[in-house]
């Protein structure tokens, strides 16, 4: 590889060959990144298709029915069959699912046993919050723990990677719940700078808004400030070992030019790795601060329903946070690929 | 093996904190000093005498609750690691050995598995399948199986390669000897460091499931659900979180020290060899 770089002969002289090698480059990103789509769908489709079919299948396995929820614990059984003819209970499983599934992908998540409205209208209402919340919560997450674990690499084995690597480890054992109770407890009942609960639209202005998402957005970020700066530091530690530090050293680069070009880019491979599963985390930590925070968002309506056992939000939820999921990695798999293209060839 | 964590500094501190919650596991219901479901008229006190962290919002026995509640935390995250472990250890090993089709499948299926919000499913799955937790546990043993995978995988593909394995099977050893002698051997340690990381990862799932009151009747005390009443109390007893807290964040702390331990005591004596 080292050697195909000095070859004389690739140099191109000519600034027209040097736009049509631009124009080649240009197509490979692109054809990269739709390889790296394609392989996502060719993996997505029988996934989807296996996941929402056990989805579905949870309102049989349950044995709930909408007429419970309706008539109470008193109703006679025919009018149990009247109401769960009504929503196509009575028809056969495979058929149902094929309704479910045509109505799903045309953005129709059926109608909540509860109230009768749209699971995909409620859904809406409330993913706007969690999506801010998980947003902040990722900034948080990827700042902090970038500055942290460039930090304790660019000073290893000093006091400031001991403290840092400590204040990690306490960081990564703390469950986004109990971050979530103390900091309600220190800054909204003790010091009130922050209101306790509740969730104010963007529209009413910048700091309503950031006020009321910064807590629990840090409650969620702690676990993902701890991920990354664990996994940047002991990546950019590694790369720091490399031959080619030595010899960019030697060449008399910079340490900004060999941190920021080398080291960096390197080394920053598995961080974005770890970020790609800590999306999930955020969606699944939604259902508790979202509770403690009083934020009526995707987690709280997730936790609601399921409570209530009405099967169709349920079902709702689980696809919507599973398409959230994988638009989120396949976002991370093409950055991946930009940035490190090692990555694309595989484990 | 047991005694060489134990010679590290941190595989004492896990050994004191895993043993101590394994103790509060099984004893916990019979040293509870009074009974953790007795409302009494001394409601939201402080720590005394007679109730050493004092009582909640019905003057309940705060300490006889906690130490009531800790099976059900214990329990369910030994649930989530043995069914993580039941369902990815072998696929991992076998993914190296049954052809591309099969490596290909599991792959996918993994990452798959390792990229659903296991939270949001342990909810939905508790709470439609009707009460106690055991099902969700399941269920999020499952989300967390890729793992096993990954770790069994890894370590089996190292050893697939290596010359003393392929030395074993021309001296016409058989598949099963192979595995069992030699796969065995690599697969064990980081599986242990697995299962160690899982158990934690349990165990913020059951109190996560608890604080949210999913998979438990009201009166029983678990510590997520002794969190989540704090919370209405904040007014009154700021200070009431603290020891659920702290018993959640120890717990897991005690699984990753664990892990870092086992770790270490699989890890270095190889590479010292090695040289």
């Amino acid at each position: 590889m080292a050697v195909s770089t000095v070859s004389p002969v690739t140099a191109p002289a000519v600034p027209q060959a040097r736009t049509a090698d631009a124009a080649v480059r240009a197509q490979r990103v692109i054809g990269r990144i739709l390889v790296v789509i394609a392989q996502s769908v060719a993996i997505f489709v029988p996934v989807f298709l296996v996941a929402t079919f056990v989805t579905f299948a949870l309102r049989s396995i349950s044995g709930l029915s909408p007429a419970r929820m309706q008539l109470g614990e008193q109703a006679t059984p025919e009018a149990i069959a009247r109401i769960e003819e009504q929503w196509g209970l009575d028809r056969p499983f495979l058929a149902q699912y094929w309704t479910w599934l045509s109505d799903m992908l045309r953005g129709n998540l059926g109608n909540s046993w509860s109230n009768g409205a749209g699971v995909a209208d409620l859904i809406g209402m409330g993913i706007g919050i969690s999506l801010s919340v998980a947003a902040l919560a990722l900034v948080i997450g990827i700042t902090l723990g970038f500055a942290f674990g460039a930090l304790a690499a660019l000073r290893p084995q000093t006091w400031i990677d001991r403290t840092i690597t400590a204040v990690m480890t306490v960081f990564s054992v703390m469950p986004a719940f109990v971050v979530g109770i103390v900091l309600v407890t220190v800054f909204a009942v003790g010091l009130g700078w922050f209101p306790a609960s509740g969730y104010v639209p963007l529209e009413l202005g910048l700091w309503p808004w950031l006020s009321h998402i910064l807590l629990p957005a840090l409650a969620l970020s702690l676990d993902v400030v701890a991920d990354v700066a664990r996994q940047l530091r002991s990546g950019l530690i590694a790369a720091y070992r490399e031959n080619y530090v030595i010899g960019a050293a030697v060449r008399g680069l910079s340490p900004r030019r060999i941190f920021l070009r080398h080291v960096l880019r390197n080394g920053i491979g598995p961080t974005l790795a770890v970020l790609g599963l800590k999306f999930p985390a955020l969606i699944g930590g939604a259902v508790v601060t979202e509770w403690i925070f009083g934020l009526q968002g995707f987690g709280r309506f997730a936790n609601d329903s399921a409570q209530a056992g009405d099967v169709p939000a349920v079902q709702g939820v689980l696809v919507v946070s599973i398409v959230l999921v994988v638009v989120f990695n396949l976002i991370v798999n093409i950055v991946l690929g930009r940035l490190t293209p090692a990555s694309q060839r595989g484990v | 093996m047991l005694q060489r964590i134990w010679a590290l500094p941190t595989g004492k501190i896990a050994f004191t904190i895993l043993g101590l919650v394994l103790f509060l596991a099984v004893f916990g219901p019979w040293i509870a000093p009074q009974d953790p479901l007795a409302a009494n008229p001394e409601t939201l006190t402080g720590p005394s005498w007679q109730h050493w962290l004092g009582t909640d919002y019905l003057g309940r026995d705060v300490l006889s609750r906690l130490l009531d509640g800790s099976r059900t935390s214990i329990i369910g995250s030994l649930q989530v690691a043995l069914m993580a472990m039941a369902v990815g250890v072998l696929p991992g090993i076998l993914s190296v050995y049954l052809g591309r089709v099969f490596e290909w499948t599991a792959l996918r299926l993994v990452d798959t598995l390792i990229s659903l919000p296991f939270l949001v499913f342990a909810v939905a799955v508790t709470a439609l399948l009707g009460n106690g937790i055991t099902q969700a546990m399941l269920t999020v043993g499952v989300l967390v199986s890729p793992l096993f995978f990954r770790v069994s995988r890894a370590a089996t593909l190292t050893v697939a390669r290596s010359q003393y394995v392929e030395a074993a099977l021309i001296s016409g050893a058989s598949f099963g000897q192979v595995v069992r002698r030699h796969v065995w051997a690599k697969v064990l340690p980081p599986i242990g460091i697995a299962l160690a990381q899982t158990i934690g990862v349990g165990f913020v799932v059951v109190s996560s499931l608890t604080f949210l009151g999913v998979g438990v009747q009201p009166p029983a005390p678990t510590w997520g659900g002794l969190l989540a009443s704090d919370l209405g109390y904040l007014d009154y007893q700021p200070w009431a979180p603290v020891v659920p807290a702290l018993l959640i964040m120890g717990t897991v702390w005690g699984c990753n020290l664990m892990a870092d331990a086992l770790r270490d005591v699989s890890g270095r004596p190889v590479v010292e060899r090695a040289r």
